[in-house]
């Protein structure tokens, strides 16, 4: 069974968990692989631990707890160097009180500064995904509220997102970040058209001056501005998907799962540029299930489990082991 | 949900009941004297999208009305099922009589003979059945009539001989066919004249126009157009007015509608026959009231064509 | 201006250069088969005409394609406007406008229909122009009393039949002009862009701050525009106004678009594709009508024709 908990109401579950037993006492073999540590200790016998690939063993569950547990999920070396860059942190640009929506997130509060990383960590499904694209109107919430610069906003479409200078780098850039059917050029401007044009008609040579500044300040590894998109390597999408958003010069910037699928010199490069935007003075907001990723960069971290905020964590206080046992946390709320 | 079972279940027992009882309640209801019996007639068209088919079905409406007896129109839309569908239910609704002018020639026999079986005569209005003894009587025109009175006047306005075009309606259809047959019939008796382009046009004005067009410029000489119906008669007629040709070329047609006798009359159009469609429609009407009085009538009724040319043409306006 | 000319032309894919072979094979073939006839100049001409009507439909249905739609109303609309503007053309009546002014407003307000049932009410596309195709038809049908509508003044008919000149049609200075324009309007502007985009990814389209609702309602009007524009000129050519008119337009409409090189999956094609395929069209129609091929076999045909682009156009895509 994998992860066989992860859609269904707490009634149900206690209902698994009878057919379980109701199996086990018929000598059915079960693999039962969950995250969810509550669970394990209820009803597993053994439990074996994988990390990044690895096997790392199999304990007796009276042997070992909690604890014990979250370290072997996590300990591992952080083999590679995340270059943080030190910025000034300024006022307050972002307030969210408050925000609902639904069974997907319950009453999520928090703050963004002016020049500040602010990581927000979680289980796959905890909703983390669902609060960016929230904020960025992508959906609306069922209540509470969003204060942009010390003025209440109602964002009900991206565009009043971008209006409000947002920018939501979103976590799948080939379902939902770019236009697989165009081309470079066409996915860098497409986002900050109306600067490029005067009554309605596009400034062609405008264009594509902005589209060659960025692939030349980006680095981005293209045979030209009119290749098809689909054709370039994750990274360099990546970067395309940053290009259109940084035309638009955002003060708040989103990024959710900004280096997924992306090779290791496009990660460093997208790291350093994440250090010269708030080095600018903008606002990062990174989602980010890559622990080493998310510690290196952020000054602070929020924790999302199951929809609600469980943990906010200091930069002097990161560890991994803090960061799972929040994430980990199901104790409050009811998730559906 | 336990009861609701027991509902459904109930309701569909009541069902059953209720049919079983409508269908054996049928014999009591035959008693019931004829003349008490309200005379509901029903004229079924083959369409409703142009004149000949509006004038039909006014013609027989107004003679319905002379009659005194109740008639419903119902359009087939072209569709030569759904023109069997309306005639089974009408059938088993207890129609008294049927006007019909048929989408299909073949498709419709099986329906017009279990109408006439079930004693509703049926009469089939200006395209013959495939199977005409299945119907009670036909009233209509003879399509080879009224082609070969178009192509005859065609043949003497050019002089007996030269080139000339047909345009065809859907290939197979009766009239078509009826049409066309006729003029081959003419030309017989006119070696001198030449088929040069035979085509169809689907009655459509604007695929004649089309056709007509690109005739004109093969640069074959063309001294008559002649077209199975006026629709198409009328295309052939812009394209020959664009090309400049008009004063070469004679056009005719057949059907009298309410544009071409227009066009008859400034002088554009060489001619156009009438079907005499009211008469066909009256007629109609008039035959089924007889046959459903049991009078007997001829199986046959033929109205004839009439010619309509810029000397007669002022008797035809409205 | 030159230089953007001439960008425009650039080929992305071989399926786009082959367009333009095979029409010129088609046409090649064509003026060897009937060399005296077909390629004549007053048949060129001839061809121009005949195009006009079917290629200012092809130019609104590729904005609908494109996007990421389909338009099937555009017969039904050619039908209903040529009914009302021939009603309002009868001579002593009402000024030549009334007529104009009717046909486009008709037609805008039936694809405004169309917009919004497929923005808001989120019905496919197929399933809305489905209906207002019928709905059309039959208020054609009505307005019409089922018979065509004659009798219209002399300008009316040169609306359509006059000459610039004395030697170009009107009917093609239309069709040139309106494919001018949407050309661009389809590749220069801010909203062509965005139609591209909405077709290309909807969803990103969206996330990228594009007002996905009301691009898909600008799409859907202006298509309707077009069929309207259409009907009118249909009318002033026929002389009449026929509530018959139109029968399998919007066929013909996409399948211009489509052997142009349009995906029917939108987000890409080029608009000389859409005038190249309505031209192939009106080329075999009259070259076979010339050389006395009958209307069934042109429909073999110009399917086959259809059937080919869209291979051509899946196994491009299979190479990217």
């Amino acid at each position: 069974m994998d992860e066989p908990t992860s859609a269904i109401t707490e009634k149900e579950v206690k209902t698994l968990f009878e057919q379980i037993d109701r199996l086990r006492k018929q000598n059915v073999a079960i693999i039962y692989i969950s995250h969810k540590m509550d669970e394990i200790f209820k009803i597993a016998d053994r439990i074996s631990v994988l990390r990044d690939g690895n096997y790392i063993g199999t304990f007796p569950a009276n042997e070992i707890d909690n604890d014990k547990l979250i370290k072997m999920m996590v300990g591992r070396e952080i083999k590679e160097f995340i270059p943080k860059t030190d910025a000034p942190i300024g006022e307050v640009v972002l307030e969210v009180n408050n925000l609902c929506r639904g069974k997907h997130f319950q009453n999520v509060s928090f703050k963004l500064h002016k020049g500040e990383i602010l990581g927000i960590a979680g289980l796959v499904g905890a909703g983390r995904s669902e609060l960016a694209e929230c904020i960025f109107g992508i959906t609306r919430p069922s209540s509470g509220e969003v204060i942009i610069r010390n003025k209440k906003t109602n964002i009900r479409h991206p565009k009043d997102a971008i209006r409000n200078r947002v920018a939501l780098i979103t976590e799948d850039r080939k379902f939902t970040g770019l236009n697989l059917k165009s081309t470079v050029k066409t996915n860098i401007t497409i986002v900050g058209l109306d600067e490029l044009s005067r009554l309605g008609v596009i400034n062609e040579s405008k264009e594509r001056r902005v589209a060659d500044k960025f692939i030349d300040q980006l680095k981005i590894k293209t045979n030209s501005r009119n290749t098809m998109i689909s054709s370039l390597s994750g990274g360099n999408q990546q970067k395309v998907v940053l290009s259109k958003w940084l035309q638009t010069t955002p003060e708040i910037i989103i990024m959710d799962e900004p280096t997924r699928g992306i090779d290791v010199g496009a990660k460093r490069d997208i790291y350093l540029l994440m250090g010269e935007l708030v080095k600018a003075g903008k606002a990062l907001i990174m989602i980010s299930s890559e622990i080493p990723e998310i510690m290196g960069l952020s000054d602070r971290i929020l924790v999302l489990a199951a929809g609600r905020l469980t943990g906010e964590i200091n930069r002097p206080d990161f560890t991994q082991e803090t960061i799972m046992r929040f994430a980990s946390d199901f104790s409050s709320g009811n998730r559906i | 949900m336990k009861t609701g079972k027991l509902v459904t279940r109930m309701l569909i027992g009541l069902l059953v009941i209720i049919m079983i009882a409508g269908c054996t309640a049928q014999p009591t209801a035959a008693p019931a004297e004829p003349a008490a019996k309200v005379q509901k007639y029903g004229l079924f068209m083959s369409h409703m999208t142009n004149a000949f088919t509006i004038e039909m079905s006014d013609a027989v409406k107004a003679k319905a009305a002379e009659l005194g007896v109740e008639l419903t129109v119902y359009d087939g839309g072209q569709d030569a099922a759904k023109q069997v569908s309306q005639v089974e239910t009408a059938v088993t609704q207890g129609i008294t009589g049927i006007v019909i002018e048929p989408v299909s020639v073949d498709g419709i026999v099986p329906a017009i003979e279990a109408a006439t079986k079930a004693g509703i005569p049926v009469v089939v209005v200006n395209q013959k059945i495939s199977k005409p003894e299945a119907a009670s009587a036909f009233v209509g025109v003879s399509n080879v009539d009224g082609g070969v009175m178009e192509m005859k006047t065609a043949a003497e306005a050019i002089g007996g001989k030269g080139n000339v075009a047909f345009l065809l309606g859907p290939m197979g259809s009766d009239a078509q066919l009826g049409r066309t047959e006729g003029y081959y019939n003419v030309l017989k008796d006119y070696p001198d004249i030449k088929v040069v382009f035979e085509q169809t046009a689907n009655w459509k004005t604007d695929e004649a126009l089309k056709l007509v067009e690109n005739w004109l410029q093969t640069g074959t000489e063309i001294n008559a157009i002649v077209a199975n119906n006026d629709g198409m008669a009328l295309g052939a007629l812009k394209a020959v007015e664009d090309a400049k040709l008009l004063d070469k070329i004679k056009i005719y047609g057949l059907d009298a509608t309410p544009d071409a006798l227009a066009a008859v009359k400034d002088g554009r159009m060489a001619a156009t026959v009438s079907q005499s469609t009211t008469a066909q429609g009256a007629t109609a009407m008039e035959t089924v009231v007889k046959l459903v009085k049991g009078e007997k009538v001829d199986p046959e009724i033929l109205v004839s064509f009439t010619l309509i040319t810029i000397e007669n043409v002022g008797e035809y306006l409205k | 201006m030159n230089k953007t000319l001439r960008k425009s032309f650039e080929f992305s894919s071989l399926r786009e250069v082959g367009i333009f072979i095979a029409f010129f094979v088609i046409l090649a073939i064509l003026m060897i088969l009937s060399p005296n006839a077909f390629a004549k100049p007053a048949n060129l001409v001839n061809i121009l005409k005949q195009a006009s009507i079917n290629g200012i439909l092809a130019t609104g249905m590729m904005f609908v394609i494109i996007s990421g739609g389909i338009d099937l109303s555009v017969g039904s609309i050619v039908a209903l406007t040529g009914v009302i503007a021939a009603t309002f053309a009868h001579p002593g009546e009402y000024p030549l406008i009334v007529p104009i002014v009717l046909s486009v407003v008709i037609g805008a307000a039936v694809g405004l229909l169309n917009g919004v049932s497929v923005a808001y009410g989120n019905i496919p596309p197929f399933i809305v122009t489905l209906g207002t195709m019928t709905i059309v038809r039959g208020v054609a049908l009505i307005a019409a009393k089922g018979q065509p509508v004659f009798n219209v003044t002399k300008l009316f008919e040169g609306i359509a039949g006059g000459f610039v000149f004395n030697t170009i049609p009107h009917l093609v200075v239309y069709f040139v002009v309106i494919t001018l324009v949407c050309a661009f309007i389809i590749t220069r502007t801010v909203f062509g862009r965005r139609v591209y985009a909405v077709g290309g990814n909807e969803t990103a389209a969206r996330v990228s701050g594009i007002n996905v609702d009301w691009i898909k309602i600008a799409v859907y009007t202006l298509s309707g525009f077009l069929a309207g524009i259409a009907g009118l000129l249909l009318a002033s050519r026929l002389v009449s106004g026929n509530p018959t008119a139109g029968q399998a337009y919007e066929l013909d409409a996409i399948a211009a678009v489509i052997i142009g090189g349009v995906s029917m999956a939108g987000g890409a094609g080029k608009w000389y594709g859409t005038v190249i395929g309505a031209l192939l069209i009106a080329v075999i129609g009259n070259g076979l009508d010339i050389l006395n091929v009958s209307s069934h076999f042109q429909l073999i045909i110009k399917g086959s024709i259809i059937i080919i682009a869209v291979l051509l156009d899946m196994k491009g895509k299979g190479k990217q």
